[in-house]
């Protein structure tokens, strides 16, 4: 028997007959802790302050976020721990399972109705799992890859029976500590003629990501015969024909993967980007209208949507006018990203950059330049911290908008922070040809060039002084900061100094307006960690 | 801001109309019951064990069963219906088989029991789309047991089986001998019962491996003396 007298349990139901009468069979088994909300967006508040031991989530709660969306937002802001009991309670629950990501899958289903035996005997199954598996769940929750490994290690040897449980804890241990190795037999072991669908997908997950395209693909459209309904092996297909350079093939995979699962905000704006990139701008526009309504209830927001809606509505009919639905419509977008994140100015000057050049496709010039005019204003003092292909966009538009001097000084600080990639270089240089935009960073270049020879020979103080040189005639270019504090880091190893110890935090300083997209984000926070460390 | 649905211009198609009227009644039914177990709740404990109450509390099981198998086999059509397997500890499984009949098994004073051949053992199943197999034929031997019903798994040549017996008086013959009529869906001529028996057919063909696929199987030589359906997994 097992006391459940010390357990806290939520239940979250839209119907109040059915919250009460699971309360009521809670009560028979002896739980004195209950609450019970008719809301997702209650079970994210109380969560914020209660550890529930056992929530038992309805799946479609009505207008707010379904019980998938909770789950997900709870395990994304780590107000679940890994000990909690998460139910998924359905009328239906193959509708549930598809949507459920398959790295944020609740404990387990259950369906509706259901009676106390029914409820006690799966309860009882999974606090008895949770219980065996709590060195494993306790390391999970520390975030100790290692230690996760070690507890499923033990747990196998001892009890055999358990193996089953602890697989999915320690293949996410082994991927987390990179160990591809032990990863890879783990997970083929499981894909053999008995196929576990998780298993399937982040073997071919893990084949991809190493460039074993074919061996992915193949693995991918196996999974697909066995298990059609499984969003994510479409997820996979896609990205391999766009690796490929086959995005039209990729756009069709995330299509079959859309129509599975149509309320994954992430799979929507991922079409959405695809069929933009494929000129299938009806779908693209679909596609991003999906996930902007989706995000009115997802953790996983994100204005980027809105403005990709509002760019694919302005492009869809070529040249030409707007109609006035469509017109409206881009209007009623933008003017959410401008309620909704008004304290961002750099989005709202691209949200108004946006509008203006609806307007003067349409012919509407002096509004246009209203736009342009508010959009300048709020990037005076811009800061980059935009990914590079952002920041062009936005000097294309202003310059359309008659904005040169703005567009100008917008490129002069994207040339200043990524001037050394020369690919970008050659992006401004096709907008401008001012010398001072373009030849700003030369000399900067070139110490940095030398810079990083001298950093080879191991040559560190020389290398410093030179990144040092080409850092203080452009503060904002990342690579040049990230040298100089690694160049730092470098000689700090051999003797710690406070001064320069100083400085490296300060060079850091100067790169963290990088987006997280930037390929050397990774290289920063490593970087960042080793000084934060000294 | 609406989009415009996938289906437009096609016209209402009837099955979907049935998809989504099932589940509107399956939310209802689940709300029935729960309004129904609560009344019985308050009832002092002599009152609550009535015929009547057993047979309002088995009836909505087997409607709920019915729609259950009615979405299922629009989802089979469709191609819709999620296929996840995963390894499935038996005694946990027909455990919680047999706890989804608690009340009624109690009622009608039947003897529920479990058997799995070898301790811990697991199968590789989608212990959804099976459980609700297991639901209806429980749902059915109910009708038919005089006083006991058995589920046990075992592991014939690689192959799981799940058999479901009671100690009513079996299948008849006519059942047996033509089964793979009923499971066919060919011969559908005693309602809910063929019914069952060919959404059970198509989910066990739904598990398959190394090309062979699951099936089920009729018999009257259970442990018990009465009618034995089992479910064989590859």
């Amino acid at each position: 028997m097992i006391d459940y007298s010390n357990k806290r349990v939520l239940i979250a139901d839209d119907f109040s007959g059915f919250r009460s009468s699971v309360t009521g069979m809670l009560r028979q088994m002896a739980v004195r802790n209950v609450d019970a909300v008719a809301t997702g967006e209650e079970t994210l508040a109380l969560c914020r302050n209660t550890q529930y031991d056992v929530i038992l989530h309805d799946y479609n709660l009505g207008e707010g976020k379904n019980g998938q969306q909770v789950l997900e937002e709870l395990h994304h802001t780590k107000r679940i721990s890994p000990h909690c009991i998460f139910v998924m309670v359905t009328a239906e629950s193959s509708q549930a399972m598809v949507m459920a990501a398959l790295e944020c899958e609740p404990d387990a289903y259950l369906t509706k109705p259901f009676n106390r035996a029914s409820l006690e005997q799966r309860l009882d199954k999974l606090v008895q799992r949770k219980a065996a598996l709590k060195p494993v769940l306790e390391a999970v929750s520390r975030n100790d890859p290692q230690a996760v490994v070690d507890a499923c290690r033990t747990i196998t040897q001892e009890q055999p029976r358990l193996a089953t449980l602890c697989q999915r804890y320690l293949a996410d241990a082994l991927a987390q500590l990179g160990q591809d190795a032990e990863l890879e037999t783990l997970l083929s072991g499981l894909v053999g003629d008995r196929p576990l669908p998780w298993a399937l997908v982040a073997l071919a997950n893990h084949l991809r990501a190493r460039g074993k395209l074919d061996e992915a693909q193949a693995l991918y459209e196996r999974g697909v015969e066995l298990f059609p309904m499984l969003p994510a092996l479409f997820d996979g297909l896609a990205a391999i024909h766009d690796a490929r350079g086959d995005s039209l093939a990729a756009q069709q995979c995330l299509e079959q993967g859309v129509r599975i699962s149509p309320h994954a905000l992430q799979r929507q704006v991922e079409l959405g980007k695809l069929a933009r990139r494929n000129d299938d701008y009806a779908k693209a526009a679909r596609a991003f209208r999906h996930a902007v309504g989706l995000g009115r209830n997802s953790a996983f927001r994100s204005p980027e949507t809105h403005l990709q809606l509002a760019a694919t509505l302005t492009e869809q009919d070529g040249p030409g006018v707007i109609n006035s639905k469509v017109l409206l419509e881009i209007r009623q977008t933008l003017a959410e990203v401008d309620k909704t994140w008004k304290d961002d100015p750099t989005l709202i000057a691209r949200s108004n950059l946006l509008q203006g050049s609806a307007l003067i496709k349409n012919g509407q010039k002096s509004e246009a330049e209203r736009y342009a005019q508010m959009a300048s204003e709020r990037l005076e003092g811009f800061e980059g911290s935009l990914a590079p292909d952002t920041v062009l966009d936005m000097a294309r538009q202003l310059r359309d908008l008659g904005r040169a001097d703005t567009a100008d000084s917008v490129l002069s600080t994207c040339a200043e922070m990524y001037g050394d990639d020369p690919a970008i270089l050659e992006q401004i240089a096709a907008q401008t040809d001012n010398p001072e935009i373009l030849k700003a960073g030369e000399q900067a270049k070139t110490c940095n060039r030398e810079g990083i020879k001298c950093y080879q020979q191991k040559h560190f103080p020389e290398a410093l002084e030179l990144f040092r040189q080409a850092s203080a005639s452009q503060p904002r270019n990342i690579s040049y900061a990230l040298n100089t504090a690694q160049s730092l880091l470098q000689l700090l190893a051999q003797t710690p100094d406070e001064a320069l110890k100083a400085e490296c935090l300060r060079s850091l300083g100067q790169a963290h307006n990088m987006p997280t997209s930037d390929k050397r984000y990774e290289r920063y926070q490593k970087l960042r960690r080793a000084a934060d460390a000294l | 801001m609406s989009d415009h649905d996938e289906q437009s211009g096609e016209g209402l198609d009837f099955s979907t109309v049935i998809a989504s009227t099932v589940h509107d009644m399956k939310n209802s039914l689940a709300m029935l019951m729960q309004a129904y177990s609560e009344s019985l709740a308050s009832l002092p404990p002599e009152l609550s064990g009535s015929r009547e109450h057993g047979v309002m509390e088995y009836e909505s099981l087997r409607l709920n069963g019915m729609l259950v198998q009615m979405l299922g086999l629009y989802k089979l059509q469709v191609n819709q219906l999620p296929l996840r397997p995963a390894w499935i500890e038996l005694d946990d499984f027909l455990e919680a088989q047999l706890a989804r009949h608690n009340n009624i098994l109690r009622a009608r004073h039947i003897k529920g029991s479990l058997e799995v051949e070898e301790e811990g053992m697991l199968g590789y199943f989608d212990a959804e789309l099976v459980g609700s197999v297991v639901a209806n034929v429980i749902n059915n031997s109910i009708r038919y047991a005089r006083s006991a019903i058995q589920l046990h798994a075992s592991m014939r040549d690689g192959q799981l089986s799940i058999a479901i017996s009671d100690d009513g008086e079996g299948y008849p013959p006519a059942m047996i001998e033509r089964q793979s009529d009923y499971v066919m869906g060919i011969d559908l001529s005693t309602g809910s019962t063929g019914l069952g028996l060919y959404f059970g057919e198509r989910i066990a063909r739904l598990h398959q491996r190394n090309g062979v696929q699951g099936h089920i199987e009729l018999s009257n030589d259970g442990p018990l003396g009465g009618g034995t359906f089992r479910i064989w997994l590859p």
